[in-house]
């Protein structure tokens, strides 16, 4: 498990991405971690908590996001919890930016294509109740 | 929870040798949901005076989420369909990353700043 040096929840009403994307910078900054890294894992955070706002949690403000910050060894690992339980998150297709030009793709869609390019990896798993996103940046040799 | 609000503001730039209308599209704030309506009620206005070359200021925005990116991509296709060149200054680093990542940079130049941006964009129109 590591160390858990953050751990907060949130309403699921839109714009408190935000917010989770600040704290978990403060709660990292001991870390001194290089800025561009902070702020790929601070955009990750916000894509992934709108997505547990919205899809796991209807964005009903009285059902809270729970957010978790560890360290272990040279990973930083920050898992978004809802109550999406095994509700898959639509996939939306593969973002393409030519189709979406010409209009053949919704210009939406970019979401989960930002948080896997923000981070060195993405799990997603469920206990029956919850639906866990763990973002996870590795501190040595990680995304450049 | 808002956030910083969205806000746009609209300069007209006409070169006086050929008429060409330049439109600088000055942004603040966050461009997410929120900043829907009012972006696009300022593209709208944009588009009103047909200019050949868009110009979209980031210096002043805060934070771009994935529906931002949408509404950057709804812009540019409605500029490209209308055959307007559309340029960008002002973003920050990560958001030049999150450009290239996305392909945004392969359809608008990204320029350090509003000279650069206008004065390379002329020229490259007038090629």
């Amino acid at each position: 498990m590591g160390t858990l040096i953050s751990k907060f929840s949130l309403p699921s009403l839109p714009g408190y991405e935000r917010e989770a994307m600040e704290r978990v910078a403060e709660s990292i900054e001991a870390l001194h971690l290089p800025q561009d890294q902070v702020e790929r894992l601070k955009t990750a955070v916000a894509e992934a908590t709108m997505n547990a706002m919205e899809h796991g949690n209807q964005y009903q403000p009285d059902v809270l996001v729970d957010i978790e910050v560890h360290l272990e060894d040279q990973r930083l690992r920050v898992s978004i919890c809802d109550c999406g339980g095994e509700k898959v998150i639509p996939q939306s297709k593969m973002p393409d930016l030519d189709a979406k030009l010409e209009g053949k793709q919704s210009p939406r869609g970019w979401g989960l294509f930002l948080i896997k390019n923000m981070v060195d990896e993405v799990n997603v798993s469920t206990d029956g109740e919850h639906h866990i996103v763990e973002l996870v940046v590795h501190l040595e040799g990680g995304k450049k | 929870m808002s956030g910083r609000e969205f806000s746009a503001r609209i300069r007209s730039l006409t070169e006086s040798e050929s008429s060409r209308i330049t439109i600088i599209l000055d942004m603040s704030g966050e461009i997410n949901a929120f900043a829907e309506e009012r972006l696009n009620e300022a593209y709208s206005q944009v588009e009103e005076r047909s200019p050949e070359i868009i110009v979209l200021n980031f210096t002043e925005v805060s934070y771009i989420n994935s529906t931002g990116i949408a509404l950057i991509v709804g812009m540019l296709a409605k500029a490209r369909k209308n055959r307007q060149r559309m340029v960008v200054y002002g973003l920050s680093d990560h958001y030049q990353e999150i450009f290239q990542i996305t392909r945004l940079a392969d359809f608008m130049d990204i320029y350090a700043d509003e000279t650069s941006a206008l004065t390379e964009s002329k020229a490259i129109q007038k090629t």
